[in-house]
């Protein structure tokens, strides 16, 4: 299936750089939010929006066209 | 013994040239455990009330924490506090660097300093002596050229300089304190008090490192440094910098955009931290940047800051004036409209050249923009100098002019809540500033309980007095470790987000008292948790502290500098957001039509109030909260307390 994954920040550079942090990914039917990130090789503590939603837990099985958003957050700057 | 710090406190009267060395007993520092907190029982013991910021009365206290100086990242940070001549608050700014750490060495945790040279002098702490010595030929001087000159007649490349430019000799309100040229203790005035002393800088060098009392553990807790880089993802700040937020600031609609009139900057990526680091640090060109284009402080593995340099061209710049952070490029970047990566590096390097607080500086300049977007300043007030938003050209000019108290800039020297107060015209509505202060690079729009910190924090509007909205629900098991348990909705703006804002507060004011780097400490992303915190100190000192203990430390900095406003006759009526953030929705982006209810904020306000024990009505801490912080003394001590203290 295939998903659209946006990664903000930092997290761009697990995408090659001509992505721009933007890319379509194909994964396996039933890849799970944890299965994403193993994927894309992220093992730091990131936050995942699955449709706009942060709430979605890392077992969270995604599906065909889902927009999903992974980025950090950091108190200041 | 003392483990960690020093046990002296090096006091300096600048009018009697009288220098005095204080060796308090291990109670006072297990107190206050150094910073702000410490630095307050000495501006509270020896200032008077009412005392004017830019007189020989007030005292700047300069200092370390009882880590500082210890090899382990995160521990080399100063802090400055002092009343304010932005705000006639307290003022308070932390930095990092060298600085911290070589003060530690030349033997001496501390320096407070009052009165006022009748000529310019440095300060030279060396090997656990102190002078004071001429400093004539260096006052004038950019602070690369001073720190130079003071390295050259020491005859010692390693000394450390803590120092004002020409914009704290000519006392812009905004000054800061600068020590490698390129560090700042940048926020509330800390320079301009400096100069109003005639001080031109403090000059450190010696060899007395701390004694650690637990090495084993000391070690364990090194190693455990390395080990939390990938999980935390503190590599990948290092690699970015502060800038790295610049885009999921824009993504959330939460960089301040046009003078805090958006939170999204169409051009974002042209100021990100991937930007910077790909084409504007130094050795971008051969792909070297992790070598030439990255900085640390003493003994700290992050090395997240930055290092740019321009060979040629308008905004030619000396790499020595290092590379700007995310508040940087937002408040000369996005506040101005301003993309130019090479305008907002010069800027920054300006900045540093000549003393000033790039917060302030770039939010006033913006405030100035949008004052002459809506006509009511013109060519005529600024001599000729066209302050249109995107103007790189005007930005820049303008940060000259400041500095130097030239033209226009005289009046923005002032800050932009006293320049508005010298124009009128209305120009007071576009006012972004709390006490005083301009905002940092955070919407209270888009993060809610930080607006409540940014109105009720005693020195001004300030983003790193708290933990932001988000990471309550991003990082519940460290949450959990302050008793933070219950994350709410985003936007929320309930009893249990003033809680969160309040703890994290007084986690973050400890951070500030044991003078160590937010971005190393703290209760959510960064190096090590608020419990390995607690370790590190047990570790440096032999103390048993706790995680309650550090919370009580932070609560106590916290009341000192709230108690000092009470004191100036300061208190709720300050407490207040710009009129803007309740009056116009934010426009475009994530959080456009954002905007705060102003009745649902004040029910926040008083939530808070009631949550630190501190009267609703006038905001003044109880006597009884004093008390329980073993502040009985501050009110006893400070007359103008017993009547608004009860």
């Amino acid at each position: 299936m295939k998903i659209n994954i946006e990664l903000m920040g930092s997290l761009v550079d697990y995408l090659p750089d001509s992505e721009r942090g933007q890319s379509v990914l194909i994964l396996k039917d039933e890849s799970t939010i944890a299965d994403l990130l193993s994927h894309l090789k992220i093992k730091r503590r990131v936050i995942v929006a699955v449709n706009g939603d942060e709430e979605k837990g890392l077992e969270y099985v995604l599906s065909e066209g889902d927009e999903v958003l992974v980025f950090t957050v950091i108190s200041g700057g | 013994m003392s483990y960690g710090y020093t046990g002296k406190i090096l006091h300096v009267n600048l009018t009697t040239s009288e220098i005095k060395v204080e060796e308090p007993e291990e109670q006072f520092y297990r107190t206050y455990m150094g910073g702000s907190a410490m630095g307050m029982h000495y501006v509270l013991k020896e200032t008077p009330a009412g005392v004017e910021p830019l007189s020989p009365d007030n005292v700047l206290a300069l200092c370390t924490g009882v880590v500082t100086g210890t090899p382990i990242s995160g521990q080399s940070r100063l802090s400055s506090v002092a009343k304010s001549p932005l705000t006639g608050c307290i003022g308070d700014a932390q930095g990092g660097g060298y600085f911290p750490a070589e003060m530690k060495f030349s033997g001496f945790d501390a320096v407070i300093i009052k009165g006022k040279s009748p000529k310019p002098v440095y300060l030279w702490m060396h090997h656990g002596e102190a002078e004071l010595r001429d400093a004539g030929h260096l006052w004038g001087m950019t602070t690369g050229d001073a720190e130079d000159k003071l390295k050259e007649e020491l005859e010692d490349k390693r000394i450390e300089v803590l120092q004002i430019g020409p914009a704290g000799e000519n006392l812009v309100r905004f000054a800061a304190l600068i020590s490698m040229s390129n560090r700042a203790n940048g926020r509330t005035g800390m320079g301009a008090v400096m100069g109003s002393k005639n001080l031109k800088a403090v000059v450190v060098r010696g060899k007395q490192k701390p004694t650690i009392a637990n090495p084993e553990k000391f070690k364990e807790l090194q190693k455990l440094g390395k080990t939390n880089l990938e999980p935390t993802g503190m590599d990948d700040f290092g690699k970015y910098g502060t800038p790295d937020v610049t885009s999921p600031q824009n993504k959330s609609g939460g960089l301040p955009t046009y003078n805090f009139n958006s939170g999204t900057f169409e051009k974002h990526e042209e100021i990100n931290g991937k930007t910077l680091y790909d084409s504007h640090l130094r050795g971008h060109e051969r792909d070297e940047q992790n070598r030439f284009g990255r900085d640390t402080c003493f003994s700290c593995q992050i090395k997240c800051k930055r290092v740019s340099q321009i060979d040629e061209g308008p905004y030619k710049t000396d790499a020595k004036y290092g590379g700007p952070e995310y508040e940087t490029l937002a408040t000369f970047g996005s506040y101005c409209g301003i993309s130019n990566m090479d305008a907002i590096i010069h800027a920054n390097a300006l900045c540093n050249m000549y003393g000033m607080d790039t917060i302030s500086c770039g939010a006033t300049i913006s405030w100035a923009m949008e004052c002459w977007a809506e006509g009511k300043l013109t060519s005529e007030d600024t001599g000729g100098i066209e302050l249109k938003y995107g103007s790189a050209e005007a930005m820049v000019k303008m940060t000259e002019m400041i500095a130097k108290r030239e033209g226009f800039g005289k009046i923005l020297a002032e800050g932009s809540q006293k320049a508005s107060e010298i124009i009128g015209r209305g120009t007071e509505d576009y006012l972004i500033t709390s006490k005083g202060q301009e905002a940092p690079a955070h919407m209270p729009q888009v993060k809610r309980s930080l607006s409540v910190i940014y109105a009720a924090n005693p020195f001004g509007a300030d983003h790193e007095s708290s933990e932001h909205d988000p990471a309550y629900k991003a990082y519940p098991e460290r949450m959990e470790q302050i008793g933070l348990t219950n994350p709410q909705e985003k936007l929320a703006l309930n009893e249990e987000m003033m809680r969160f804002a309040m703890v994290t507060q007084h986690l973050s004011s400890a951070v500030d008292s044991l003078s160590v780097c937010a971005f190393i400490f703290g209760a959510s992303f960064q190096l090590y948790d608020a419990n390995q915190l607690v370790e590190v100190v047990n570790a440096v000192t032999g103390w048993d502290t706790d995680i309650t203990e550090i919370l009580a430390v932070g609560e106590r900095r916290l009341n000192m500098l709230r108690a000092f406003n009470s004191r100036e006759g300061i208190g709720r009526e300050s407490d207040t957001l710009p009129k803007k953030m309740f009056k116009r929705p934010l426009e475009g982006g994530r959080s456009d039509g954002y905007v705060l209810d102003e009745k649902e904020w004040e029910a926040a306000l008083e939530d808070y109030y009631r949550l630190c024990d501190w009267d609703v009505k006038t905001g003044h801490p109880s006597l009884k909260k004093m008390e329980s912080l073993g502040l009985d003394w501050v009110v006893a001590e400070n007359e103008a307390l017993s009547h608004v203290v009860t």
